[in-house]
């Protein structure tokens, strides 16, 4: 793990930001289980937003939904969920700082979140320039799938990652 | 509900399969294929249940946005439940006892027979509102529920993890 990384997670350890996280935590009954819900909900919403659009520019799913419309009307929905999950991440996050900065799987999941959002905002961004931006051209259109493919995967591999990072101590720190 | 203390479940979870899933790097596996599926088939099925409730894709027919994807909230649905199979062999015994997995299986219970009403009872009357951006209140009583119990699931499903 770089340096840079490693060091935010010692930042936050022993700052007010792990005692307020960590009395959420213990304190408010089922808190855990509950936030961790509304994390995977926010999932569920990065599904039914970026993900689906994805699959829709890759001609695999909802075939008479407009790309255009559906970028205009699904990309809030994603943008909220975000920053939903970066409320309810931020909980664990700080709770144990250093489980997470010094866990290799979870400098994976950060790595795949910025290539998503990333790939997402430029495809977001383009689309606003000018009315069906992706779909004027063959050219234009083939660009947009290559986004959209790459774009699939590194959403697919955050969750994917998240779920990782509570196994790898297993295997980077056997008991 | 004498079968829950069953000592079949015991064998259940000495079956080899169980035992080779939940020695070796196949449960986490399957375990983030399942967190995947789930939220695919929640995600999927909110796009629908958003439109009976008029909040969103109001311009398109309910019949369409539902034949388009509800296939793929079932191929999901399938992923999670064979994936979610392999994690309960392993621990079948403890997992038919756990509260919250009894719980998840009856939200999920509840949530199939609230979605056979609307495909089986409603569906059949579809043209009179197929395009009403103002949904009736049966639609929109529907569309709640689902979204009230698949969340449910969701909260049971993750849940099951702090009990065992």
């Amino acid at each position: 793990m770089p340096d840079y990384f490693t060091s935010i997670g010692t930042l936050l350890d022993g700052s007010f930001l792990q005692s307020g996280a960590l009395w959420a935590l213990s304190t408010i009954p089922g808190f855990p289980p509950i936030i961790q819900t509304v994390h995977i909900l926010g999932i569920a919403v990065v599904m039914g937003s970026v993900v689906i659009l994805n699959l829709r520019i890759l001609g695999l799913a909802v075939p008479s939904q407009n790309i255009t419309e559906m970028t205009r009307r699904l990309m809030p929905w994603l943008w909220w969920a975000l920053a939903s999950n970066l409320v309810s991440g931020a909980f664990f996050l700080f709770g144990r700082p250093l489980r997470y900065f010094n866990n290799p799987i979870f400098g994976w999941k950060v790595s795949f979140l910025i290539c998503a959002v990333l790939l997402t905002l430029f495809f977001h961004l383009m689309s606003r320039r000018e009315e069906a931006y992706w779909e004027l051209s063959s050219k234009r259109l083939w660009s947009a799938r290559a986004v959209a493919l790459l774009s699939l995967m590194s959403w697919l591999m955050v969750a994917m990652a998240g779920r990782w990072i509570a196994y790898v101590e297993y295997i980077y720190y056997p008991a | 509900m004498g079968f829950l203390n069953s000592p079949k479940w015991i064998d259940v979870e000495n079956w080899s399969l169980s035992w080779t899933i939940g020695g070796t790097w196949w449960f986490p596996f399957l375990e983030s294929i399942h967190v995947i599926a789930a939220a695919f088939v929640v995600g999927s099925i909110l796009m629908v249940d958003l439109r009976l409730l008029g909040f969103a894709a109001v311009k398109y027919p309910i019949s369409t946005l539902s034949k388009e994807l509800v296939p793929w909230t079932w191929g999901a649905f399938v992923i999670a439940t064979v994936t979610g199979l392999g994690m309960f062999i392993t621990r079948a015994a403890s997992h038919v006892v756990n509260p919250a997995f009894q719980w998840k299986i009856v939200l999920l219970a509840l949530a199939g027979l609230n979605m056979a009403y609307f495909h089986f009872r409603i569906y059949k009357n579809i043209a009179r509102w197929d395009d009403a951006a103002s949904t009736p209140m049966q639609l929109k009583v529907i569309g709640s529920l689902s979204l009230l119990l698949w969340s449910g699931v969701m909260l049971a499903g993750r849940w099951v993890g702090h009990i065992i």
